[in-house]
């Protein structure tokens, strides 16, 4: 059975395939010998027997985040609450430095 | 932001000639792309902890990369999207790097903006377009111009204070439709948008009131989009002042 991760890249490099309907890809996947969780989850978009095929590899919610929506105010920690700079080479190191 | 669609050949020579790849990526399937890449890939996603402020994470992520850095070697960190786009710790380590007198630089990758411009049909360039990180839109004083686009960024989180928690409930998004009700009507269409991870997928686009907003079910991966309320106003100031300045200088010639 091909590689199921390397299926994926495949599709997402083939430009007929990356907008293919449903049924053309999981036709597609189906004559490449695919798994049956990678066919089902592109027929269906049900990625449940996906993630048992792939060990439940998961990234919880707060990964997606990673941005602030502040920092700190000027009487906390170090009060970088300014809007962001450039990275700048010049920057007094010590105030990056906890 | 697509798995095999939007690795940049150069990125991906980054990681492939890195000693050491950290990874904070939105998804599992594609961190373990991620792992044909490079033998030595490390997750960042223990640091996040329920509870603990991500800031407090943020921060450890510039520290392990700079630990390596510092080991003299070269380290490639992989963050989904553009790494420079709603992302603290990129810029940040990029900084401390350069002032350590470390060579470091960004490569741009495509963003969830770029994924939402293309498959929402929005040109940023045709009535603006402002962004914000829809917290911050709650805890300062900002100036929403309704006449452009609106893009709010990570609003399961509005209004978590404490960058310590998962999601936020109906009650904070209800102070957030409130704030937007005073230059939006509450049957304002707005989108939320989701972009496609796997390449399996298609992008998730839901069409809703303003009203709606906090009684909808809202993942952190969504993004919220409001469309122009009114039209562009001609400034007619401004505009005599530029006919002015054509009878002065004539329109065929650059001053
Ligand atoms: C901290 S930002 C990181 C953005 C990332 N650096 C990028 O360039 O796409 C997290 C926010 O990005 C947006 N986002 C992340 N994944 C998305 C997706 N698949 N579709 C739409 N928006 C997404 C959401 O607004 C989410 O709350």
């Amino acid at each position: 059975m091909p590689d199921t991760i390397e299926l994926l890249e495949a599709i997402g490099k083939d430009a007929s395939l990356r907008h293919a309907s449903a049924d053309e890809l999981a036709a597609a996947l189906g004559e490449a010998q695919a798994s049956e969780a990678l066919i089902t989850a592109a027929a269906t978009g049900d990625k449940e027997q996906l993630a048992v095929e792939l060990g439940h590899r998961q990234c919880d919610p707060p990964q997606v985040s990673q941005g602030p929506g502040h920092e700190e105010e000027p009487d906390q920690e170090d009060g970088d609450d300014t809007p962001q700079r450039s990275p700048a080479p010049d920057r007094d190191p010590s105030s990056t430095k906890r | 932001m697509t798995l095999g669609s939007h690795l940049t050949p150069l990125a991906r020579s980054h990681i492939e000639q890195a000693d050491v790849v950290f990874a904070a990526l939105s998804n599992g399937v594609v961190e373990m792309w991620l792992e044909r890449m490079h033998p030595d890939v490390r997750s960042l996603q223990p640091y996040y902890k329920p509870g603990k402020s991500r800031m407090k994470t943020y921060r450890e992520w510039v520290q392990v990369m700079m630990t390596e850095v510092r080991a003299g070697k070269r380290v490639c960190g992989v963050f989904y999207g553009h790494p420079g786009i709603f992302a603290w710790s990129p810029h940040k380590v990029i900084e401390v790097a350069r002032a350590e007198g470390f060579e470091a630089h960004m490569e741009p990758g495509i963003s969830a903006e770029d994924c939402l411009y293309a498959d929402l049909g929005i040109d940023p360039g045709r009535f603006g377009c402002q962004h914000f990180e829809a917290s911050q839109l709650l805890f300062y004083e900002r100036r929403i111009d309704p006449a452009g686009y609106l893009v709010l960024w990570q609003v399961a989180l509005t209004g978590d204070w404490s960058l310590g928690r998962l999601e936020t409930g109906p009650a904070y998004r209800q102070v957030l439709v409130e704030l937007l009700n005073r230059d939006y009507p509450l049957d304002h269409e707005l989108i939320i948008y989701r972009g496609a991870t796997l390449p399996i997928e298609k992008p998730c686009v839901r069409r809703i009131a303003l009203r709606d907003l906090p009684h909808v079910p809202l993942t952190a991966e969504e993004t919220v989009v409001l469309p122009p309320a009114t039209p562009l106003k001609p400034n007619s100031v401004i505009r005599d002042r530029l006919n002015a300045l054509d009878k002065l200088y004539g329109t065929s010639t650059l001053a």
